[in-house]
Protein backbone atom coordinates (compact mmCIF):
# COMPACT_ATOMS: atom_id res chain seq x y z
CA UNK A 1 0.00 0.00 0.00
CA UNK A 2 1.55 3.27 -1.12
CA UNK A 3 0.14 6.65 -0.24
CA UNK A 4 1.34 10.17 -0.76
CA UNK A 5 0.02 13.65 -1.11
CA UNK A 6 1.40 14.94 -4.40
CA UNK A 7 1.23 18.56 -5.39
CA UNK A 8 2.17 18.44 -9.05
CA UNK A 9 1.16 22.06 -9.34
CA UNK A 10 4.13 22.84 -7.12
CA UNK A 11 6.55 22.59 -10.02
CA UNK A 12 7.45 25.99 -11.39
CA UNK A 13 4.72 25.86 -14.02
CA UNK A 14 3.43 29.41 -13.95
CA UNK A 15 6.69 31.35 -13.74
CA UNK A 16 9.27 32.49 -16.26
CA UNK A 17 12.62 31.70 -14.59
CA UNK A 18 15.39 34.10 -15.61
CA UNK A 19 18.77 33.18 -14.14
CA UNK A 20 21.67 35.59 -14.60
CA UNK A 21 25.31 34.95 -13.79
CA UNK A 22 27.56 37.99 -14.05
CA UNK A 23 31.30 37.76 -14.67
CA UNK A 24 33.15 40.92 -13.79
CA UNK A 25 36.63 42.06 -14.76
CA UNK A 26 38.29 45.49 -14.88
CA UNK A 27 37.29 46.02 -18.51
CA UNK A 28 33.78 44.61 -18.66
CA UNK A 29 30.74 42.85 -17.30
CA UNK A 30 29.53 39.68 -19.02
CA UNK A 31 26.04 38.31 -18.37
CA UNK A 32 24.94 34.73 -19.06
CA UNK A 33 21.15 34.72 -18.92
CA UNK A 34 19.04 31.54 -19.08
CA UNK A 35 15.28 32.00 -19.55
CA UNK A 36 12.97 29.03 -18.91
CA UNK A 37 9.21 29.47 -19.19
CA UNK A 38 7.08 27.11 -17.08
CA UNK A 39 4.58 24.95 -18.92
CA UNK A 40 1.61 27.15 -17.94
CA UNK A 41 3.21 30.33 -19.30
CA UNK A 42 5.20 28.89 -22.22
CA UNK A 43 2.53 29.89 -24.74
CA UNK A 44 2.62 33.50 -23.55
CA UNK A 45 6.35 33.63 -24.28
CA UNK A 46 6.12 31.61 -27.50
CA UNK A 47 3.46 33.98 -28.87
CA UNK A 48 6.00 36.76 -28.53
CA UNK A 49 8.76 34.75 -30.20
CA UNK A 50 7.00 32.83 -33.01
CA UNK A 51 5.32 35.90 -34.42
CA UNK A 52 4.37 34.36 -37.78
CA UNK A 53 2.84 31.29 -36.03
CA UNK A 54 4.72 28.76 -38.16
CA UNK A 55 5.60 26.56 -35.21
CA UNK A 56 9.31 27.18 -35.63
CA UNK A 57 11.64 29.90 -34.41
CA UNK A 58 13.40 31.57 -37.34
CA UNK A 59 16.72 33.36 -36.96
CA UNK A 60 14.92 36.68 -37.38
CA UNK A 61 12.38 35.83 -34.68
CA UNK A 62 15.11 34.68 -32.32
CA UNK A 63 17.09 37.84 -32.96
CA UNK A 64 14.06 40.06 -32.43
CA UNK A 65 13.15 38.40 -29.13
CA UNK A 66 16.77 38.48 -27.90
CA UNK A 67 16.73 42.21 -28.66
CA UNK A 68 13.55 42.66 -26.57
CA UNK A 69 15.25 40.94 -23.63
CA UNK A 70 18.43 42.95 -24.13
CA UNK A 71 16.45 46.18 -23.86
CA UNK A 72 14.95 44.95 -20.59
CA UNK A 73 18.39 44.42 -19.05
CA UNK A 74 20.03 47.51 -17.56
CA UNK A 75 23.55 47.82 -16.23
CA UNK A 76 25.08 50.87 -14.65
CA UNK A 77 28.39 51.49 -12.98
CA UNK A 78 28.60 54.06 -10.19
CA UNK A 79 25.27 55.46 -11.42
CA UNK A 80 26.34 55.80 -15.05
CA UNK A 81 24.53 53.56 -17.59
CA UNK A 82 26.58 51.02 -19.54
CA UNK A 83 25.79 49.94 -23.09
CA UNK A 84 24.66 46.30 -23.04
CA UNK A 85 25.39 44.37 -26.23
CA UNK A 86 23.99 41.01 -27.28
CA UNK A 87 26.91 38.68 -27.98
CA UNK A 88 25.18 35.36 -28.60
CA UNK A 89 21.80 33.67 -28.31
CA UNK A 90 20.60 30.07 -28.38
CA UNK A 91 16.98 29.03 -28.61
CA UNK A 92 15.55 25.59 -27.88
CA UNK A 93 12.88 23.92 -29.98
CA UNK A 94 9.31 25.14 -29.62
CA UNK A 95 8.39 21.61 -28.55
CA UNK A 96 10.74 21.64 -25.56
CA UNK A 97 9.59 25.14 -24.61
CA UNK A 98 5.96 23.99 -24.70
CA UNK A 99 6.89 21.25 -22.21
CA UNK A 100 8.18 23.98 -19.92
CA UNK A 101 11.77 22.75 -20.07
CA UNK A 102 13.66 24.35 -22.97
CA UNK A 103 15.87 27.27 -21.95
CA UNK A 104 16.77 30.31 -24.03
CA UNK A 105 20.41 31.24 -23.41
CA UNK A 106 21.66 34.75 -24.02
CA UNK A 107 25.18 36.12 -23.66
CA UNK A 108 25.33 39.87 -23.03
CA UNK A 109 28.30 42.09 -22.45
CA UNK A 110 29.11 45.68 -21.48
CA UNK A 111 32.43 47.49 -21.71
CA UNK A 112 33.58 49.20 -18.53
CA UNK A 113 35.64 52.33 -19.22
CA UNK A 114 39.12 52.68 -17.76
CA UNK A 115 38.81 53.57 -14.10
CA UNK A 116 41.12 54.48 -11.27
CA UNK A 117 41.43 52.08 -8.34
CA UNK A 118 38.76 52.22 -5.67
CA UNK A 119 35.31 51.13 -4.59
CA UNK A 120 32.83 50.53 -7.44
CA UNK A 121 29.14 49.68 -7.67
CA UNK A 122 27.70 47.71 -10.57
CA UNK A 123 23.92 47.60 -10.76
CA UNK A 124 22.12 44.92 -12.81
CA UNK A 125 18.39 45.15 -13.34
CA UNK A 126 16.09 42.79 -15.25
CA UNK A 127 12.55 44.01 -15.97
CA UNK A 128 11.72 41.38 -18.58
CA UNK A 129 8.24 39.94 -18.02
CA UNK A 130 7.83 41.24 -14.50
CA UNK A 131 4.27 39.84 -14.60
CA UNK A 132 5.40 36.19 -14.63
CA UNK A 133 9.14 36.41 -13.98
CA UNK A 134 11.08 34.58 -11.26
CA UNK A 135 14.65 35.76 -11.05
CA UNK A 136 18.10 34.62 -9.98
CA UNK A 137 21.10 36.94 -10.13
CA UNK A 138 24.60 36.06 -8.98
CA UNK A 139 28.05 37.43 -9.56
CA UNK A 140 30.71 34.84 -10.32
CA UNK A 141 33.87 34.73 -8.25
CA UNK A 142 36.22 37.04 -10.21
CA UNK A 143 39.05 35.41 -12.12
CA UNK A 144 40.98 38.68 -12.26
CA UNK A 145 42.70 39.31 -8.90
CA UNK A 146 42.29 43.06 -9.38
CA UNK A 147 38.56 42.72 -8.78
CA UNK A 148 37.43 41.85 -5.23
CA UNK A 149 33.71 41.50 -4.49
CA UNK A 150 32.75 43.34 -1.30
CA UNK A 151 28.98 42.73 -1.21
CA UNK A 152 25.94 41.73 -3.23
CA UNK A 153 22.65 43.52 -2.53
CA UNK A 154 19.38 42.42 -4.07
CA UNK A 155 15.73 43.28 -3.96
CA UNK A 156 13.53 40.51 -2.59
CA UNK A 157 12.76 39.04 -6.03
CA UNK A 158 16.33 39.32 -7.37
CA UNK A 159 15.25 41.56 -10.25
CA UNK A 160 17.99 43.89 -9.14
CA UNK A 161 21.49 43.07 -8.00
CA UNK A 162 24.03 45.66 -6.88
CA UNK A 163 27.59 44.38 -6.74
CA UNK A 164 29.94 46.40 -4.56
CA UNK A 165 33.50 45.67 -5.56
CA UNK A 166 36.97 47.04 -5.12
CA UNK A 167 39.15 47.59 -8.15
CA UNK A 168 42.82 47.48 -7.25
CA UNK A 169 45.27 49.07 -9.65
CA UNK A 170 44.25 51.47 -12.38
CA UNK A 171 42.26 49.73 -15.12
CA UNK A 172 43.71 52.12 -17.73
CA UNK A 173 47.16 50.98 -16.58
CA UNK A 174 45.92 47.41 -16.63
CA UNK A 175 44.75 47.86 -20.24
CA UNK A 176 48.05 49.43 -21.25
CA UNK A 177 50.04 46.71 -19.50
CA UNK A 178 48.42 44.11 -21.73
CA UNK A 179 50.30 45.65 -24.70
CA UNK A 180 53.64 45.57 -22.87
CA UNK A 181 54.81 42.16 -24.19
CA UNK A 182 54.13 43.31 -27.79
CA UNK A 183 56.05 46.52 -27.28
CA UNK A 184 59.00 44.71 -25.70
CA UNK A 185 58.95 42.14 -28.53
CA UNK A 186 59.01 44.87 -31.19
CA UNK A 187 61.89 46.68 -29.46
CA UNK A 188 63.88 43.45 -29.25
CA UNK A 189 63.33 42.78 -32.97
CA UNK A 190 64.54 46.29 -33.86
CA UNK A 191 67.58 45.81 -31.67
CA UNK A 192 68.33 42.46 -33.34
CA UNK A 193 68.07 43.96 -36.85
CA UNK A 194 70.28 46.88 -35.84
CA UNK A 195 72.87 44.52 -34.32
CA UNK A 196 72.97 42.29 -37.42
CA UNK A 197 73.43 45.28 -39.73
CA UNK A 198 76.13 46.66 -37.46
CA UNK A 199 77.92 43.29 -37.40
CA UNK A 200 78.22 42.88 -41.22
CA UNK A 201 81.91 43.61 -42.06
CA UNK A 202 81.25 45.05 -45.54
CA UNK A 203 78.54 47.32 -44.32
CA UNK A 204 80.63 48.51 -41.46
CA UNK A 205 83.51 49.54 -43.78
CA UNK A 206 81.54 51.15 -46.58
CA UNK B 1 8.22 -19.63 -2.44
CA UNK B 2 11.08 -22.08 -1.88
CA UNK B 3 11.67 -22.29 -5.63
CA UNK B 4 11.84 -18.52 -5.89
CA UNK B 5 14.33 -18.39 -3.06
CA UNK B 6 16.46 -21.06 -4.67
CA UNK B 7 16.43 -19.19 -7.98
CA UNK B 8 17.40 -15.98 -6.25
CA UNK B 9 20.17 -17.79 -4.43
CA UNK B 10 21.38 -19.27 -7.70
CA UNK B 11 21.44 -15.85 -9.32
CA UNK B 12 23.37 -14.40 -6.41
CA UNK B 13 25.84 -17.29 -6.51
CA UNK B 14 26.40 -16.76 -10.22
CA UNK B 15 26.96 -13.05 -9.63
CA UNK B 16 29.38 -13.82 -6.81
CA UNK B 17 31.21 -16.38 -8.93
CA UNK B 18 31.61 -13.87 -11.75
CA UNK B 19 32.75 -11.24 -9.28
CA UNK B 20 35.30 -13.64 -7.80
CA UNK B 21 36.58 -14.63 -11.23
CA UNK B 22 37.02 -11.01 -12.26
CA UNK B 23 38.69 -10.29 -8.92
CA UNK B 24 41.31 -12.91 -9.75
CA UNK B 25 41.77 -11.37 -13.18
CA UNK B 26 42.16 -7.96 -11.55
CA UNK B 27 45.15 -9.07 -9.49
CA UNK B 28 45.84 -9.15 -5.76
CA UNK B 29 43.25 -7.43 -3.59
CA UNK B 30 44.11 -4.14 -1.94
CA UNK B 31 44.09 -3.94 1.85
CA UNK B 32 40.58 -4.10 3.34
CA UNK B 33 38.92 -0.84 4.27
CA UNK B 34 41.06 1.52 2.20
CA UNK B 35 39.82 3.66 -0.63
CA UNK B 36 41.91 1.57 -3.04
CA UNK B 37 40.15 -1.53 -1.76
CA UNK B 38 36.77 0.15 -2.23
CA UNK B 39 37.65 0.99 -5.83
CA UNK B 40 38.76 -2.62 -6.40
CA UNK B 41 35.46 -3.94 -5.02
CA UNK B 42 33.45 -1.49 -7.13
CA UNK B 43 35.45 -2.46 -10.22
CA UNK B 44 34.73 -6.14 -9.54
CA UNK B 45 31.03 -5.37 -9.12
CA UNK B 46 31.04 -3.34 -12.36
CA UNK B 47 32.77 -6.17 -14.20
CA UNK B 48 30.16 -8.55 -12.81
CA UNK B 49 27.47 -6.35 -14.39
CA UNK B 50 29.34 -6.44 -17.71
CA UNK B 51 29.61 -10.24 -17.47
CA UNK B 52 25.81 -10.55 -17.41
CA UNK B 53 25.45 -8.58 -20.65
CA UNK B 54 25.71 -9.59 -24.28
CA UNK B 55 27.68 -7.52 -26.76
CA UNK B 56 24.76 -5.17 -27.43
CA UNK B 57 24.24 -4.62 -23.71
CA UNK B 58 27.92 -3.86 -23.14
CA UNK B 59 27.85 -1.39 -26.02
CA UNK B 60 24.89 0.34 -24.37
CA UNK B 61 26.50 0.74 -20.97
CA UNK B 62 30.06 1.63 -21.95
CA UNK B 63 31.13 5.16 -22.96
CA UNK B 64 34.56 6.71 -23.53
CA UNK B 65 35.88 8.67 -20.55
CA UNK B 66 36.68 11.74 -22.60
CA UNK B 67 33.36 11.78 -24.46
CA UNK B 68 30.26 13.87 -23.81
CA UNK B 69 28.41 11.26 -21.70
CA UNK B 70 29.86 12.36 -18.35
CA UNK B 71 28.01 15.70 -18.43
CA UNK B 72 24.73 14.18 -19.67
CA UNK B 73 22.63 14.13 -16.51
CA UNK B 74 19.54 15.97 -15.37
CA UNK B 75 16.76 16.18 -12.81
CA UNK B 76 14.21 15.78 -15.60
CA UNK B 77 12.40 12.51 -16.36
CA UNK B 78 13.11 10.66 -19.58
CA UNK B 79 12.50 11.30 -22.42
CA UNK B 80 12.23 15.01 -21.60
CA UNK B 81 15.93 14.51 -21.03
CA UNK B 82 17.35 11.79 -23.28
CA UNK B 83 19.54 9.47 -21.24
CA UNK B 84 21.80 6.76 -22.52
CA UNK B 85 22.93 3.58 -20.83
CA UNK B 86 21.26 0.47 -19.46
CA UNK B 87 17.63 1.05 -18.48
CA UNK B 88 16.63 -0.94 -15.39
CA UNK B 89 13.27 -1.77 -16.99
CA UNK B 90 15.10 -3.65 -19.76
CA UNK B 91 17.18 -5.88 -17.47
CA UNK B 92 16.71 -9.54 -16.62
CA UNK B 93 16.59 -10.49 -12.92
CA UNK B 94 20.29 -11.58 -12.85
CA UNK B 95 21.34 -8.38 -14.59
CA UNK B 96 19.28 -6.30 -12.18
CA UNK B 97 20.75 -8.21 -9.25
CA UNK B 98 24.25 -7.41 -10.49
CA UNK B 99 23.35 -3.71 -10.77
CA UNK B 100 21.94 -3.77 -7.23
CA UNK B 101 25.16 -5.37 -6.01
CA UNK B 102 27.16 -2.65 -7.77
CA UNK B 103 25.13 0.15 -6.18
CA UNK B 104 25.36 -1.33 -2.68
CA UNK B 105 29.14 -1.67 -3.16
CA UNK B 106 29.64 1.85 -4.53
CA UNK B 107 27.40 3.65 -2.05
CA UNK B 108 27.23 3.77 1.73
CA UNK B 109 24.25 2.06 3.36
CA UNK B 110 22.66 5.47 3.91
CA UNK B 111 23.49 6.51 0.36
CA UNK B 112 21.89 3.37 -1.04
CA UNK B 113 18.84 3.95 1.18
CA UNK B 114 18.56 7.51 -0.12
CA UNK B 115 18.91 6.51 -3.77
CA UNK B 116 16.31 3.75 -3.54
CA UNK B 117 13.89 5.98 -1.64
CA UNK B 118 14.21 8.63 -4.36
CA UNK B 119 13.44 5.91 -6.94
CA UNK B 120 10.52 4.61 -4.89
CA UNK B 121 9.27 8.20 -4.66
CA UNK B 122 9.17 8.29 -8.44
CA UNK B 123 7.08 5.13 -8.36
CA UNK B 124 4.71 6.93 -5.99
CA UNK B 125 4.65 9.87 -8.38
CA UNK B 126 3.72 7.51 -11.21
CA UNK B 127 0.93 5.94 -9.20
CA UNK B 128 -0.31 9.35 -8.11
CA UNK B 129 -0.65 10.38 -11.73
CA UNK B 130 -2.96 7.56 -12.63
CA UNK B 131 -0.29 5.26 -13.99
CA UNK B 132 1.21 7.60 -16.53
CA UNK B 133 4.69 6.52 -17.59
CA UNK B 134 6.30 3.35 -16.34
CA UNK B 135 7.86 1.42 -19.12
CA UNK B 136 9.23 2.15 -22.50
CA UNK B 137 7.39 4.70 -24.57
CA UNK B 138 4.74 5.08 -21.96
CA UNK B 139 2.61 8.14 -22.31
CA UNK B 140 3.42 8.30 -26.05
CA UNK B 141 6.48 10.47 -25.67
CA UNK B 142 5.40 11.92 -22.32
CA UNK B 143 7.58 11.65 -19.26
CA UNK B 144 8.28 8.16 -17.93
CA UNK B 145 8.07 7.82 -14.17
CA UNK B 146 8.72 4.82 -11.94
CA UNK B 147 11.48 3.02 -10.08
CA UNK B 148 12.63 1.07 -13.13
CA UNK B 149 13.15 4.22 -15.24
CA UNK B 150 16.77 4.67 -14.14
CA UNK B 151 19.91 4.25 -16.24
CA UNK B 152 23.39 2.88 -15.55
CA UNK B 153 26.43 3.92 -17.56
CA UNK B 154 30.18 3.36 -17.26
CA UNK B 155 32.11 6.36 -18.53
CA UNK B 156 35.54 4.92 -19.16
CA UNK B 157 36.49 1.32 -18.49
CA UNK B 158 36.08 0.14 -14.89
CA UNK B 159 39.64 0.09 -13.61
CA UNK B 160 41.58 0.12 -10.35
CA UNK B 161 44.18 2.48 -11.79
CA UNK B 162 42.83 4.72 -14.57
CA UNK B 163 39.93 7.20 -14.17
CA UNK B 164 36.39 6.04 -14.90
CA UNK B 165 32.91 7.05 -13.79
CA UNK B 166 29.92 5.13 -12.54
CA UNK B 167 26.87 7.08 -13.65
CA UNK B 168 23.42 6.20 -12.36
CA UNK B 169 20.37 8.37 -12.75
CA UNK B 170 16.88 9.17 -13.87
CA UNK B 171 14.14 11.52 -12.73
CA UNK B 172 15.31 13.45 -9.65
CA UNK B 173 18.57 11.54 -9.42
CA UNK B 174 22.06 11.84 -10.86
CA UNK B 175 24.95 10.00 -9.21
CA UNK B 176 28.29 10.64 -10.92
CA UNK B 177 30.99 8.72 -9.05
CA UNK B 178 34.44 9.17 -10.59
CA UNK B 179 37.24 6.90 -9.38
CA UNK B 180 40.96 6.93 -10.10
CA UNK B 181 42.75 4.31 -8.05
CA UNK B 182 42.42 5.31 -4.41
CA UNK B 183 40.87 8.67 -5.27
CA UNK B 184 37.22 9.40 -5.91
CA UNK B 185 34.67 12.16 -6.17
CA UNK B 186 30.90 12.11 -6.34
CA UNK B 187 30.71 15.64 -7.73
CA UNK B 188 28.57 16.70 -9.41
CA UNK B 189 25.56 14.73 -8.17
CA UNK B 190 21.90 15.60 -7.84
CA UNK B 191 19.70 13.94 -5.24
CA UNK B 192 16.15 15.29 -5.45
CA UNK B 193 12.70 14.04 -4.59
CA UNK B 194 9.02 14.35 -5.27
CA UNK B 195 7.10 13.57 -3.16
CA UNK B 196 9.29 14.51 -0.22
CA UNK B 197 7.15 12.38 2.08
CA UNK B 198 5.19 9.20 1.39
CA UNK B 199 4.19 6.04 3.20
CA UNK B 200 4.74 2.41 2.26
CA UNK B 201 2.96 -0.23 4.32
CA UNK B 202 2.34 2.35 7.03
CA UNK B 203 6.00 3.42 7.19
CA UNK B 204 6.72 7.09 6.54
CA UNK B 205 9.51 7.65 4.02
CA UNK B 206 11.33 10.98 3.61
CA UNK B 207 14.22 10.48 1.15
CA UNK B 208 15.78 13.87 1.96
CA UNK B 209 14.24 14.29 5.40
CA UNK B 210 17.57 14.40 7.27
CA UNK B 211 18.86 17.15 4.98
CA UNK B 212 15.76 19.22 5.73
CA UNK B 213 15.68 18.60 9.49
CA UNK B 214 19.41 19.09 10.10
CA UNK B 215 19.37 22.39 8.17
CA UNK B 216 16.37 23.74 10.10
CA UNK B 217 18.01 22.62 13.35
CA UNK B 218 21.20 24.51 12.45
CA UNK B 219 19.53 27.77 11.43
CA UNK B 220 17.44 27.72 14.61
CA UNK B 221 20.50 27.00 16.77
CA UNK B 222 22.16 30.25 15.68
CA UNK B 223 21.79 33.41 17.75
CA UNK B 224 20.07 36.48 16.31
CA UNK B 225 23.29 38.08 15.08
CA UNK B 226 24.52 34.90 13.40
CA UNK B 227 21.10 34.31 11.88
CA UNK B 228 21.02 37.82 10.43
CA UNK B 229 24.33 37.04 8.72
CA UNK B 230 23.14 33.68 7.42
CA UNK B 231 19.71 34.69 6.15
CA UNK B 232 19.61 36.26 2.71
CA UNK B 233 17.06 39.02 2.24
CA UNK B 234 15.86 37.71 -1.11
CA UNK B 235 13.93 34.75 -2.50
CA UNK B 236 15.84 31.90 -4.20
CA UNK B 237 13.41 29.93 -6.33
CA UNK B 238 15.77 27.38 -7.88
CA UNK B 239 19.27 25.90 -7.90
CA UNK B 240 21.86 28.42 -9.02
CA UNK B 241 24.39 25.75 -10.05
CA UNK B 242 22.06 22.97 -11.19
CA UNK B 243 22.39 20.68 -14.22
CA UNK B 244 24.34 22.21 -17.10
CA UNK B 245 26.01 24.83 -14.91
CA UNK B 246 29.40 23.13 -14.78
CA UNK B 247 32.59 25.10 -14.23
CA UNK B 248 31.01 28.13 -12.57
CA UNK B 249 31.92 29.48 -9.16
CA UNK B 250 29.61 32.06 -7.63
CA UNK B 251 30.67 34.52 -4.97
CA UNK B 252 29.83 32.98 -1.56
CA UNK B 253 27.24 34.55 0.75
CA UNK B 254 25.82 33.96 4.21
CA UNK B 255 27.66 33.32 7.47
CA UNK B 256 31.21 32.03 7.49
CA UNK B 257 31.63 28.84 9.51
CA UNK B 258 34.59 30.41 11.34
CA UNK B 259 31.97 32.60 13.06
CA UNK B 260 30.12 29.55 14.37
CA UNK B 261 30.63 27.78 17.68
CA UNK B 262 32.22 24.30 17.67
CA UNK B 263 28.77 22.80 18.27
CA UNK B 264 27.32 24.66 15.29
CA UNK B 265 30.30 23.63 13.17
CA UNK B 266 29.63 20.00 14.05
CA UNK B 267 25.99 20.46 13.03
CA UNK B 268 27.11 21.96 9.72
CA UNK B 269 29.50 19.05 9.09
CA UNK B 270 26.74 16.54 9.83
CA UNK B 271 24.52 18.38 7.36
CA UNK B 272 27.28 18.24 4.72
CA UNK B 273 27.68 14.51 5.39
CA UNK B 274 24.15 13.95 4.06
CA UNK B 275 25.61 14.57 0.58
CA UNK B 276 29.29 13.66 0.99
CA UNK B 277 28.30 10.45 2.76
CA UNK B 278 26.19 9.07 -0.10
CA UNK B 279 29.30 7.44 -1.49
CA UNK B 280 31.12 4.41 -0.05
CA UNK B 281 32.43 5.08 3.49
CA UNK B 282 36.03 4.55 2.36
CA UNK B 283 35.61 7.50 -0.04
CA UNK B 284 33.37 9.60 2.21
CA UNK B 285 35.69 9.74 5.21
CA UNK B 286 38.70 11.35 3.47
CA UNK B 287 36.30 13.74 1.78
CA UNK B 288 34.79 14.71 5.14
CA UNK B 289 38.30 15.20 6.57
CA UNK B 290 39.07 17.56 3.68
CA UNK B 291 35.80 19.47 4.13
CA UNK B 292 36.39 19.75 7.89
CA UNK B 293 39.82 21.27 7.25
CA UNK B 294 38.24 23.81 4.91
CA UNK B 295 35.30 24.54 7.20
CA UNK B 296 36.65 27.96 8.32
CA UNK B 297 36.36 29.12 4.67
CA UNK B 298 32.90 27.60 4.25
CA UNK B 299 29.68 29.65 4.18
CA UNK B 300 26.11 28.77 5.15
CA UNK B 301 23.31 30.83 3.55
CA UNK B 302 19.56 30.59 4.07
CA UNK B 303 16.55 32.04 2.24
CA UNK B 304 13.03 31.72 3.60
CA UNK B 305 11.26 31.11 6.90
CA UNK B 306 13.04 29.22 9.68
CA UNK B 307 10.12 27.13 10.93
CA UNK B 308 10.57 23.49 9.94
CA UNK B 309 7.88 22.66 7.43
CA UNK B 310 8.33 25.94 5.55
CA UNK B 311 9.64 26.39 2.03
CA UNK B 312 13.27 27.42 2.52
CA UNK B 313 16.39 27.34 0.35
CA UNK B 314 19.89 26.92 1.71
CA UNK B 315 23.42 26.78 0.32
CA UNK B 316 26.71 25.57 1.75
CA UNK B 317 29.74 26.82 -0.13
CA UNK B 318 33.44 26.34 0.53
CA UNK B 319 36.63 26.23 -1.53
CA UNK B 320 35.90 22.65 -2.68
CA UNK B 321 32.18 22.38 -2.02
CA UNK B 322 28.82 23.66 -3.19
CA UNK B 323 25.60 22.21 -1.81
CA UNK B 324 22.23 23.73 -2.67
CA UNK B 325 18.81 22.67 -1.38
CA UNK B 326 15.99 24.27 -3.38
CA UNK B 327 12.30 23.47 -2.81
CA UNK B 328 10.42 23.85 -6.09
CA UNK B 329 7.63 26.03 -4.78
CA UNK B 330 6.54 23.55 -2.10
CA UNK B 331 8.06 21.37 0.60
CA UNK B 332 6.95 18.28 -1.31
CA UNK B 333 9.26 18.79 -4.28
CA UNK B 334 12.96 19.25 -3.52
CA UNK B 335 15.96 19.66 -5.82
CA UNK B 336 19.51 19.58 -4.44
CA UNK B 337 22.98 19.69 -5.97
CA UNK B 338 26.39 18.62 -4.70
CA UNK B 339 29.50 19.98 -6.43
CA UNK B 340 33.23 20.36 -5.98
CA UNK B 341 34.21 23.36 -8.12
CA UNK B 342 37.81 22.14 -8.13
CA UNK B 343 37.08 18.50 -8.90
CA UNK B 344 33.75 17.99 -10.70
CA UNK B 345 34.02 14.81 -12.81
CA UNK B 346 37.43 14.11 -11.24
CA UNK B 347 39.12 17.02 -13.01
CA UNK B 348 42.00 16.86 -10.52
CA UNK B 349 42.62 13.17 -11.20
CA UNK B 350 42.75 13.66 -14.95
CA UNK B 351 45.07 16.65 -14.69
CA UNK B 352 47.68 14.55 -12.87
Amino acid sequence: MIAASIDLGAHRKDEYLQAARIALDPEGAHISLDLTAGIAVADIVLTEIDRDRTGTISAEEAGAYAEVVRRDIALDLDGRPLVVDLIDSRFPSIESMRKGEGAISLELSAVIPALPAGARHLRYRNTHHADIGAYLANVLAPENPQVAIAAQKRDVDQRQLVVDYVLSGDSSTIAASSFLPDVVGALLMCAAVWWRQRSRPGDARS
Amino acid sequence: MRIVLRRTTMVNLIVLAIASATAVAQGPAAPQGTAADATARIVRAAQAVLATLDEAGRAKVQFPFDGPQKTKWSNLPSPMFERQGLLLADLTPPQRSAVTNLLTTALSSDGYRKVTEIMKGDEVLKTGQGGRGGGRGAGRGGPSFGEDQYYLAFVGTPSTTTPWMLQFGGHHLAINLTMAGSQSTMAPSLPATQPAKYTIEGREIRPLGEENDKAFALINALDATQRSQAILNYRVSDLVLGPGKDGRVIEPEGIRASSLSPAHQTMLLELIREWAGITNDAFAEPRMTELKAKLPQTYFAWSGPTTNGSVAYFRIQGPTLVIEYAPQGSIDHIHTIYRDPTNDYGAKFVAK
